[in-house]
This record gives structure tokens, sequence and C-alpha cells, in this order.
């Protein structure tokens, strides 16, 4: 099978800073990749990379057979990116902003409303479709962009922390979406730190730290009989040194200091 | 010049304290504000740039106009015999125009609830907080007064000597913290009568009406002051009642350098006034404001459900704005922006506030015109068909469309603009071209047609053609201002503080500047055959900078970005 992302040798600088260093990464139609890393591992540069909002980079990005620099406009129509913080223009109403979105993509306005108007209503916001944004919970935007980045069927969903903010109920009802997405054959590029989520709805897990990737494969795979947990496996591989021993100097950080009284 | 200021406002760091101000937690606040608004927001996919160089050169330009500004300041002390008539004169003028830059630039600094998940949360007092906004904005004021104020300053040095020049800050500093309670003195009011979900709004109407008011008094008092003949023979007491006035309180002071030439009885009492007053305000707000102006301030944007009387009213396709996109715009690139700029003008706050009372301000000018004709109202309209002061209220309602579109790009919320740069958009151009028609059919053309209904009833049919070639001018003359300098997305770019924003003030008194010597080039054509055939030339012009406008590539908008 034909991998519908395929990244080889990606690397981007910001000066002298190696943000990204020869990143190879294929992805296969109908997966879910669990992208994981630490704070500033290059996750969401990657990201940016490939929803093109990053064009300075070196290597070569394929998405469906298409080249990502020769071909960004029908890379970006495959696309549909759930960002990590609610940013939305919230002085309009989700009806507003998912008509606004919608058209960006070229949509017919019919389409556009009878699509917003089932996924709303899923997502429990069928009262609020009228109201102003700016009173929502960060919940109820975040919920307002996953309708946004699923709008106009894309074949590749790229969700950055989509679980943020959202209630149980809610995150039930993402990771079940994300499952029907599967079994429609869309992909899905799913960037988090909640290991407990990555591990159960991911195939493949791809694991990043300081630009370059350090482990790829599945759960079982990274696992290869250990028992550990994928929280487990991550420590094991991104930090140097005992985390135990890390959390015990925090500690004793606040209470060495002779100047510093309990509060 | 941060941290001088800085150190001076800590000084009385006793008098903090005795306010119920923790005097570190002050500071540190403080110093970390002064920071946040010395750095330049970044916009989507671009890292931070060095531009240190370029941030100087802004405030340089902030300064050097400040400094030019500043000589309308000296007019009183030219004019007025009596010093202290020549000072009660320059600290009105002073005090009107602080106060309306304190209302209509810092609010948001004064109102800004973003401090609810930082520092509210903390153990930092009700006083500390409302205190460290206090000196925020008294620290950015302060800063602008002293470069308006310089010019005056070196005439007052020449009138009266060194011991002039000596004294000459000290009032300044007093009356700086005088409008500065005042306004704080309004809002506190305000925020005590009104519910604090609906606060924002009311200020921002308060905004607006207090603009239009500064604008329509300068403007009624303005022709008056052309005959300086009556000022000379000013007599210092025919008006007496000013000693009432705090601005005669601050002017007053000289009172310690020359007190034989004070001719109001008790002006030397009336000094201590000018002294005590700033610092009975203060105490006054901070004792009893601050308190209940932190917990309302907490209750602004505290609503986490959506509230019910926010619904927007929804009539599927038949708005009017869709109905409008669907018309004028072939693209759907273009109709989004066209949706995007006319909903969100229609919403934001700062928006209305920057460009409702330009709308005002026509009107204001449009009466300063009946008013300054000296002429029975019978025969105004004879009298005004003689002349060509149509042209004038053409070329002036350039300022509606000039303001209104090089405000729809700046936005508090510019990070949600991500959304353009994961589109498939082939080029940002279509949505900028979008934008432009909402804001012009949105607020140029309903003034266009008002206008042209007068200019047409007053001066006959004959003015048609000024009114197409004035409006092509424009048009085409506005646009060719976004292509040059201000090529941005709808609502994709960071505010500005007030100390960065020198450039755009200099570009906007440019931009009318030159819109004025075309109004002239317009008047001196008397020719029809050739007002039709500039007509012409205009919209060919039109037509090939629009052609360029909305076919802007990314490169270029990154370009524009980057010089912002």
């Amino acid at each position: 099978m034909e991998p519908i992302i395929s990244i080889s040798n990606l690397t981007k600088q910001y000066g002298d800073k190696t943000v990204l260093n020869n990143i190879n990464l294929d992805v296969y139609p109908g997966q879910i990749i669990g992208y994981i890393g630490p704070n500033g591992a290059g996750k969401s540069t990657t990201v940016k990379v490939l929803t093109g909002v990053i064009q300075d980079y070196t290597g070569e990005v394929i998405v469906a057979g298409k080249n990502l620099r020769d071909s960004l406009m029908d890379v970006k129509r495959m696309i549909g990116y759930i960002p990590e913080l609610a940013e939305l223009y919230d002085l309009l109403t989700p009806r507003e902003y998912l008509n606004f979105t919608g058209t960006l993509y070229g949509m017919e306005a019919s389409v556009i409303e009878e699509r917003m108007v089932k996924m709303l209503d899923s997502f429990g916001l069928s009262e609020n479709i009228d109201q102003r944004m700016d009173s929502f919970s960060k919940g109820m935007r975040q919920k307002v962009l996953l309708a946004s980045g699923l709008l106009h069927n894309p074949s590749i969903v790229i969700l950055d922390e989509p679980l943020s903010g959202l209630d149980a109920n809610a995150v039930i009802l993402v990771k079940e979406l994300l499952q029907r997405l599967k079994q429609e054959g869309k992909t899905i590029f799913y960037c988090s730190h909640m290991m407990d989520v990555v591990e159960k709805v991911s195939d493949t897990i791809v694991l990043i730290d300081k630009g370059t990737i350090i482990a790829n494969g599945s759960f079982a795979e990274l696992r290869a009989g250990s028992g550990e947990s994928l929280e487990q496996i991550f420590s094991k591989l991104t930090m140097a040194d005992n985390l135990l021993e890390k959390a015990g100097s925090l500690a004793s950080a606040m209470t060495d200091n002779t100047n510093t009284q309990q509060l | 010049m941060n941290k001088i200021l800085l150190y001076l406002i800590m000084l009385p760091s006793g008098l903090w304290r005795r306010m119920g101000a923790d005097v570190t937690q002050l500071k540190a606040i403080l110093t970390v504000k002064l920071k946040m608004d010395d750095r330049k927001p970044l916009t989507m996919g671009r890292q931070q740039p060095n531009k240190k160089k370029k941030i100087k050169y802004a405030s340089t330009v902030a300064f050097i106009l400040s400094f030019f500004v500043g000589f309308m300041y000296i007019f009183p002390l030219i004019v007025f015999e009596d010093p202290y008539l020549k000072l009660f004169g320059l600290y009105t003028m002073l005090t009107v125009l602080l106060t309306f830059g304190l209302v209509t630039d810092f609010s948001n600094v004064l109102v800004d609830t973003r401090d609810k998940l930082i520092i509210f949360p903390k153990p930092v007092s009700d006083r500390t907080i409302f205190l460290s906004r206090v000196l925020h904005i008294f620290i950015y004021f302060f800063r602008s007064v002293f470069p308006m104020s310089l010019m005056a300053w070196i005439v007052w040095g020449i009138l009266y000597g060194w011991e002039g020049a000596l004294w000459f800050p000290v009032p300044l500093f007093f009356l700086t913290l005088m409008s500065l309670f005042f306004v704080m003195g309004c809002y506190s009011l305000l925020l005590k009568i009104t519910k604090p979900e609906k606060f924002k709004d009311v200020i921002g109407y308060f905004q607006i009406f207090f603009s239009i008011l500064v604008f329509t008094t300068y403007y009624m008092v303005m022709p008056q002051m052309r005959n300086q003949e009556v000022f000379q023979q000013f007599d210092i007491k025919t008006i007496s009642w000013i000693r009432y006035t705090p601005t005669y309180w601050l002017a007053s002071c000289w009172y310690w350098v020359q007190p034989k030439a004070a001719v109001l009885a008790g002006t030397g009492w009336l000094s201590i006034l000018a002294v005590l007053t700033p610092f009975i305000m203060l105490w006054v707000t901070v004792k009893f404001f601050a308190p209940s102006f932190i917990r309302k301030l907490s209750a602004i944007d505290g609503v986490e459900v959506a509230t019910p009387k926010k619904t927007v009213k929804h009539e599927g396709k038949s708005k009017l704005y869709i109905r409008l996109a669907n018309m004028f715009n072939r693209t759907s690139a273009s109709k989004a922006g066209f949706s995007i700029a006319w909903l969100q003008t229609s919403r934001s706050r700062a928006f209305k506030m920057r460009v409702y009372p330009g709308f005002a301000y026509v009107f204001v000018y449009f009466f300063y015109l009946f008013l300054n004709t000296n002429v029975a109202f019978a025969d105004l309209f004879e009298k005004m068909s003689q002349t060509r002061s149509h042209l004038f209220l053409l070329y002036m309602t350039s300022f509606i469309l000039l303001n209104a579109v090089s405000n729809m790009n700046m936005t508090e919320q510019y990070k949600a603009a991500w959304i353009y740069y994961t589109s498939p958009l082939e080029s940002p151009g279509r949505i900028m071209g979008g934008a432009f028609k909402a804001m012009w059919i949105k607020y140029y053309l309903p003034f266009v047609i008002v206008v042209t209904g007068f200019v047409l009833y007053v001066w006959g049919i004959g003015a048609l053609i000024d009114v197409i070639l004035a409006t092509a001018n424009v048009t085409t003359y506005v646009l060719i201002l976004m292509y040059l300098g201000n090529r941005h997305l709808p609502f994709s770019m960071p505010e500005q503080m007030k100390t960065k924003a020198g450039k755009a003030v200099l570009k906007m008194l440019f931009a009318i500047i030159f819109m004025g010597c075309m109004g002239l080039a317009h008047y001196a054509i008397y020719f029809v055959w050739l007002k039709v055939l500039l007509t012409f030339i205009s919209i060919a012009l039109l037509w090939t900078i629009w052609d360029g406008y909305i076919n802007t590539s990314w490169k270029q908008l990154k370009i524009a970005e980057d010089a912002y």
C-alpha cells in the first residue's frame, strides 16, 4: 500500500536552532498515528509543515502522491486541522464561523449549512448555534473547532491536543468519532500528551524528541513484551535521568532554601 | 526610558504602602506590564525577528510627532497677555486632549480582564492591582505629555527665564494626575451603575460619545479663535469664575515664582489646591473605588455559559451581508473575506471605537461649514451653491473609508487568523479584496449617497461629474494606500500600543494631507471634458491597482507583515 503521507529528510531550522532534524515517516491511509513527544520536541513544527503554515523547510513531504511544495492547495484541501489552543473569532456565532471557514474551503452554502447543523447537534451545541462564542467555555469552543476541521470532509485529519478542555462525555464522543473516521478510511494524525488516550486509539505511535524520531511502531512493538505503559516507555526514552529523582529534587527545592517560609 | 520612569514612580513607595498596596508586588507587576507592552506579538507562522532598532525608530517617530503636535499648545502662551491666563489656556487645552487620549487609548489597559487568571488568583490585594493599573497608564501618559509640552516649555523658558523653565514641569505632573483620576472616577462610577457584562459596551459607547463631544467642542470654539485681538484685550477679571476650575488652580502655581502678577484674589491659596487635589483624588479612588472596581472587573467576561441575550437572529440566506457577499463577489475566498469583515466590524468593540467617531466628525465638519458662513439660513444654500465647497465635503468622506479599511486588519484575536494559513487559498488577495468591498459598501457607500443627495440638491445636476470623479479618486487613492502599506488579511494583525503607533499616525496624517492635495487639484479644474477624462483615468487606475491587490501573494503578504 502507498503511504498517504510520506515525509523524507524533513529538517527545519530557526536561525542556529534545529527544530526538526531529518524526519522520515510514512503514514498509511486509515491509520491513526499518535504523534507524541516532550514539550519543544518538534511536534507542532511538524504539524505546521503538514498544514502549509511553514513552507521554508528542507526535505520532502508527499501527501496522497502530491508534493506539498508543488501542490500546496491540493494538499490543504485534503487536510482538516484542529489546533491546540481554542483560537477563533469569538465575536461570531458558530453558524457564522463555520460558514466562514467552509467558504474558505470553497464549499457550497447549502452543504455547509446541512453539515454544520448535524455536527453541532451531535456535539450538543444546537441550542448555541446562533449565540456569540465570546461567552463559550473552552470546551464549547473546542467543539466548534472540531466541527470546522471536519466540515469539508477531509481525508486526513490533524488534531493537536483535541481533548483539551472537553468534559468526560465529549472525550468519549471524540474517541468514538476517531474510530468512526478511521473506519471511513480517513487518516488521523493525533498529537497529544495524554498517553492513555494515545495508547488506546493509535495504530502507530511515533515518538519525537529534540527534532528526531526516536521510536516508531505499534504500542505492542514499542512495549516489546516489557509490560510497561506508554507513559513509562515515553519517560524512559525521553528523560536521561530518573524522573523520581527529579521529583525529589523539585520537592526539596522548596524546603532547602533557608529564606523560604512555609506559606 | 521605562526604567527611569519606573524608578521615579516607585520613589514614593511609602505613599503606595500607606494606600494599602504591596510595593514589591506593585513593582513586579509594573515591570512585567511595561516589558510586555514593548514586545511585538507574533503573528501566524513567524519567529520573533531581532528588530530592536526598528522599535526604537518607531518610538522616535512617535516622539517627533508629539513634539510637532506640541506646537499647537504654544498658541495660548502667545495670544494672552496675563501669565496666569496663558497657563490657564495651556492647561485647559492639555487637560481636554489628555482626557480624550486617556478615554480613547487607555481604556483597554484600565479594564483589561486578561489578568483574571494570572494576577487575580495570586495573593495580590485589590488596591495593589488597582494602583498598578493607574500607574501603568500614568507612565505611558507622562511619556506622551513630555514631548507634547516640550515646545510650550521652551517658549515659557524664553518668556520667563530659567526660573520659569525650572518651574514648568511641576504643575504638568499634577495635571497628568488630575486628568487620570478624573477619568478613573468616571469609569468607577460607570462600573457602579452598570452590570459587569454590559460594562465593556457601555465604555465603548462612552468613548464614542466623548470623542464626538471633544471634537465638536473643538470645532465650535475654533472659529472664535481666529480673532487674535479679542484675546489680547482679554481681562482676567471679567472671567473671575475661572478660579473655580482645576486648570486655574494649576495655573496659580505660577504664584510661587511671580506672586505680583496675580490679579485674582486668593491665587496663592488656590495653588495649594493644585497640589492637594490629585492626591486627594488618588486617595479617594484607591480607598473607596479600588475594591469594588476589581470585584466588578472580575465579573466582566466571567460568564462561562452562553447567555441567551447574545443570540444573533438567524434568518438563513435572507441575511443582508450574505446576499451582498454573493452579489458582489465571485470567488469563495472573496465571499469569505466580505463576510468576516462585515460581521467582525459590526461586533468588534475596538473597531467601533476607532471608526465610528469618524462618522460624527464628518457631520460636525458639515455643520461647521454652515456655521462658518455667517449667512442667514434662508440664503445659505444660495450662498453655498456659489462656492465650490461641495468638493471639500466629497473628499472629506474619504476619511470614513480610510479609517474603516485601515482598522479592519487589527484585532486582539489575531491568533485566530491561523485559519487563513491552513485553508486552500491560492492567494490571500481575494480575501483582502472581499474585505475591502465590504468596507466600501458598508461604510463608504451610504455616506456617498447622502452627500450626493445633498450636493445635487444644492449645486444641481451639474455637480454629478464632481461626485463621480471624487468617488473614483477617493476609492483609488485609499486602495493605493492599502496596496502600498497595509496589505494584511482582515482581523489578522495584533493591535499596537500607543507608543508604537507613531508610524501609523504619521502614515494617516500624510494620507489625509495627500487627499487634501487631490481635492485642491480637483478644485482647480473647471472644464467638464477634463473631469470626464480624469474620471476614466482614475477608474482605469483603480482597475489596475485592484488587480494587483486581489492577486497579492502569500510572499507579498509576509513582506507586509514583517514591515508592520
